[in-house]
């Protein structure tokens, strides 16, 4: 049972036109094998939005995504994108729907150059005048893929993959844009690179996602939030709110004990 | 070494090592998308030469039409074989995939021993193929050339393919990380339904030239070629397709300097010892010649 | 929370500073786990005194080779089973067992006579059949500790290569050594079989016996740790290499062993007989049966030599209407094989054991406490 019975949803707060919900999560329980990893998941993301998934190493939150993203598949539950039910639709269908993932430790095709990399991104939603604008556009926002162009994604920095892989998350002019920990493995200065560009993604109005475990970087910058913890949302509501309760930032917010990790 | 030994050593190996190559291409193709290693590729290829032994005895068709459904019918009995024997073991363990397609060749091979004939049946072919030639003073048949020659003009477009479609550039990008693929929007069926396309195409284009030599075919015939295709994958290695098609020559180099090297009396031990090569390389250098991108098991 | 540290130390020292022989019969339970070959036992003589009564040849016959093939399939079993790797180059073992015991059971005049080009040193090598039966199989099991060290580090689909790679290097030289093997022509024995169906049956039950207690040996159970997860058995200590090695070793003894049976049986031999078909065949068995437990690799050696004789029966039926009908036998094995491989990749047994304890608790007899033992499935990756 949770510490922090205030479930505070967001509808709660300001109700918004049903058709301005990107995303609905409901009562999600995901099971590697015999395990249950997540415990009757709900979360919701509405257009424009920049929400926040925060929680020590192994709370669930990756398994979240991978389970909305159609890479697990929930065993009851359901997830609701763009108001169409998608429980349990493969990853490429998902794609095409409007759903990119830039998945956690990057992930780019080592032995693609950016290029390449670039246009698997767009795969479900090719067009080629539609690539070739966008390009123009990247390269303002990512300089250094333009150097790199037609270098093989292994040779890239850290940081630079990173840049990659976001860029590859929205060659396809996704309705919703999930991101599985991208500051994870960066040096700070690469970190405050990433969550600016995060900020200026979402100031075009992209809608996000974003899974973190850097909660305080996090939740500076996010509409709303939810707290993970052994695969059960234990608060939800905005950043405003939690950074108020000490107890909420003292267990989430960097004094994390190693204790009930999994 | 005279210029002519020299030139008929070349010959030899170039065109055994083209058909070498397209043998092991045809099994990374499927490889690398699906970690499968299709035992059944031997009866891929032993199709499409009953095709070409029936057409070529009981019709009149012309040659080229002949050749044409022949490696059409390679790329149906790929495509099919996916369809109804492979998929149901899509993310199986790598154990369950092997017996699967072990298992698969086994049946294969009773039908064509039970449907058609467990005898092998002489596969009739146009007169020019098996002339022979005479190029700079060395004889050789015809089909030596148009092998090299057939293998080139596949290699170009298979490499334009792989490297300037879009499709492409999704199944390289499938073979390195099949589930980032998928989230990037690649379709899996479709990805892995195309490398057993192409690899049934590739059978269909060695069955021509590889039963070209005997002349027959037979029900147990695939098992040739699929073992001379394990040995070029390993050798050249099984991630890439340049290091299969590698593997290839250099499994056809080694073979012709062991066939004039090897003592008369030690000869018959030549495909033990090439497989003892093959062994090394596997314990010394898993890769292969060539290592692609792909990484073995990541601990946590 | 205990801190994992002090927690795995305790077993190991006190397995180094205690015998093994003392730990080993401490830890066992011997009712529950005796049930199983006590079981297994009495089953195969049953049949085979059953058999020995009837007195009608062509039935003995079958019993005695497939009780062979049962033996074959417990070696086969001793590794794939505890170490979840399947040794593609096995049969070859066998094969090499077949061969030579019967070049040392053969008197010298025999040999020089069936096969004039033999070695001299070979030709006159000569034991009585028993010893002739261990030459055999130990012979395979050098052979297996000369080549198989560098081969056990490897996984995957490089390890099956390997192995199918090393199936094929002993087929060719036992096909073309013919100052050995006869190269690829026939090698026969000549003489009386004396493989009967009472040498087969003891055989067979010491095997039982054998293999069923080298799984649950510390070796056995180290040997399942590798196969459940490796990385979590390589991190408690356990040498998966020096592991599997032993495991893969044994393996090929008891198969050498079976080989010699088999030559002295069929009396002719030819390196052909031990390449794919039987590699088939035994995979089938273990599929069909369940490859984690002996048991599994008995009832799959049933099942599916009934079912074998079944179909070749039926095969003859077809082929005297007229029908060729050749072949038949094989589709239909494998077609069930792939069938069980989609439906139940584990066969029959599902990897348990024919146990008193099971058939209690089939049966619901007594008090038996139903624990809920989660059952290890894979990941659940979406494919």
């Amino acid at each position: 049972m949770s510490k922090y019975s205030e479930k505070a949803s967001g509808r709660a707060h300001d109700p918004l036109p049903a058709d301005d919900l990107i995303l609905q999560v409901s009562d999600l329980h995901v099971y590697y094998g015999s395990i249950q990893a997540l415990h009757g998941v709900s979360l919701e993301v509405r257009k424009g939005e920049l929400v926040s998934i925060c929680g020590v190493n192994g709370a669930g939150k990756s398994t979240v995504l991978k389970a909305i993203s159609g890479v697990l598949k929930p065993k009851s539950g359901s997830v609701r994108f763009k108001g169409m039910d998608v429980t349990g639709k493969k990853p490429e269908q998902l794609h095409k729907l409007g759903m990119a993932l830039v998945p956690e430790g990057r992930d780019i095709f080592p032995s693609l150059t950016v290029e390449e990399n670039l246009r698997i991104g767009a795969f479900g939603r090719y067009d080629a005048k539609r690539f070739a604008a966008d390009l123009e556009d990247f390269f303002t926002l990512f300089p250094i893929l333009k150097e790199r162009y037609n270098q093989a994604g292994g040779l890239l920095s850290g940081g630079e993959q990173q840049m990659l892989a976001i860029a590859r998350g929205l060659i396809s002019h996704p309705d919703l844009l999930m991101m599985d920990e991208p500051s994870l493995g960066l040096s700070p200065n690469r970190v405050d690179q990433i969550f600016d560009l995060i900020v200026e993604l979402k100031s075009r109005g992209i809608t996000i996602l974003l899974v973190e475990q850097n909660a305080e970087r996090a939740l500076k910058i996010a509409d709303r939030a939810y707290l993970f913890s052994n695969g059960k949302v234990e608060f939800a509501g905005r950043p405003g709110d939690m950074t108020d309760r000490v107890d909420i930032t003292s267990i989430y917010l960097g004094g994390h004990e190693g204790g009930d990790a999994e | 070494m005279s210029g002519h030994v020299l030139l008929e050593f070349a010959i030899n190996v170039l065109s055994m090592g083209s058909l070498y190559a397209l043998i092991a291409l045809g099994l990374v193709f499927v490889f690398g998308i699906c970690k499968l290693i299709n035992f059944a590729y031997g009866e891929f290829i032993t199709v499409s030469t009953y095709v070409l032994y029936f057409l070529g005895t009981f019709t009149d068709l012309p040659w080229p039409l002949v050749f044409l459904i022949g490696i059409l019918s390679g790329v149906a009995i790929g495509f099919l074989s996916e369809l109804t024997a492979f998929r149901p073991f899509r993310g199986r363990s790598l154990d369950a995939l092997l017996v699967t397609s072990f298992a698969i060749s086994v049946i294969l091979q009773r039908i064509f021993q039970l449907g058609i004939s467990p005898r092998s049946k002489a596969v009739p072919y146009p007169a020019f193929f098996n002339m022979n030639i005479e190029l700079f003073g060395v004889v050789t048949p015809l089909r030596n050339i148009l092998m090299i020659g057939t293998t080139a003009v596949l290699l170009i477009v298979l490499v334009i393919v792989m490297n300037h479609t879009t499709l492409g550039v999704a199944m390289r990008g499938a073979s390195e990380n099949f589930v980032t693929a998928r989230l990037m929007g690649v379709p899996a069926n479709l990805v892995i339904s195309v490398a057993f396309i192409i690899s049934g195409f590739l059978a269909g284009v060695v069955a021509i030239f590889w039963s070209a030599r005997t002349g027959s075919v037979e029900p147990l015939m695939g098992s040739s070629p699929l073992l001379i295709g394990f040995i070029a994958v390993v050798i050249g290695g099984m991630h890439s397709l340049p290091g299969a098609v590698l593997g290839g020559y250099v499994y056809a180099f080694i073979a012709n300097v062991l066939s004039l090297t090897l003592p008369t009396s030690v000869l018959s031990y030549r495909d033990a010892v090439m497989f003892v090569i093959v062994i090394a390389f596997l314990v010394l250098k898993p890769e292969g010649i060539m290592r692609g991108n792909y990484q073995e098991e990541r601990v946590g | 929370m205990r801190s994992s540290m002090s927690m795995n130390k305790a077993p190991v020292t006190e397995l180094t500073k205690r015998s093994a022989a003392k730990v080993f019969f401490e830890n066992f339970d011997f009712s529950r786990k005796t049930s199983t070959v006590v079981f297994l036992i009495v089953i195969l003589v049953a049949i085979g005194a059953f058999i020995w009564w009837l007195n009608i040849p062509f039935i003995e016959d079958i019993f005695t080779s497939s009780a062979i093939t049962l033996i074959m399939a417990l070696g086969f079993q001793l590794y794939m089973g505890n170490s979840g790797i399947l040794n593609w180059s096995y049969v070859g073992y066998v094969g090499i067992g077949a061969f030579t015991s019967a070049i040392f059971s053969m008197t010298p005049a025999l040999k020089a006579m069936q096969i004039p080009t033999m070695y001299p040193f070979l030709i006159g090598l000569h034991l009585p059949f028993p010893l002739a039966l261990v030459a055999g199989a130990l012979v395979a099991m050098i052979v297996a500790a000369v080549v198989a060290w560098p081969l056990m580090r490897l996984s995957d689909s490089v390890g099956a290569i390997t192995q199918f790679a090393l199936l094929i290097v002993i087929n060719v030289i036992l096909s073309q050594w013919s100052k050995v093997t006869n190269g690829p022509r026939t090698f026969t024995l000549g003489g009386t079989r004396l493989t009967t169906l009472w040498v087969t049956l003891g055989i067979a039950v010491i095997v039982i016996i054998a293999v069923y207690f080298f799984k649950e040996s510390s070796l056995g159970l180290k040997l399942r740790a590798t196969r459940d997860d490796r990385y979590a058995a390589r991190s408690s200590g356990i040498n998966f290499v020096a592991v599997r090695y032993f495991g893969y070793v044994a393996s090929a003894f008891i198969g050498g062993l079976a080989g010699g049976l088999y030559s002295h049986y069929i009396l002719s031999i030819t390196a052909a007989s031990f390449y794919m078909n039987e590699l088939f065949t035994l995979l089938s068995m273990l599929v069909i049966g369940g490859s984690m437990s002996v048991s599994g690799a008995f009832f799959g050696t049933l099942l599916v030599t009934l079912a074998r004789q079944g179909l070749r029966q039926f095969e003859l039926f077809l082929t005297r209407s007229g029908f060729e009908a050749s072949g038949t036998t094989e589709i239909v094995v494998a077609v069930l094989m792939v069938v069980f491989l989609i439906w139940r990749a584990n066969g029959i047994t599902g990897g348990g054991e024919l146990s008193w304890f099971g058939i209690k608790r089939f049966l619901r007899i007594g008090a038996v406490k139903k624990e809920k033992i989660p059952k290890q499935k894979q990941q659940e990756e979406k494919v």
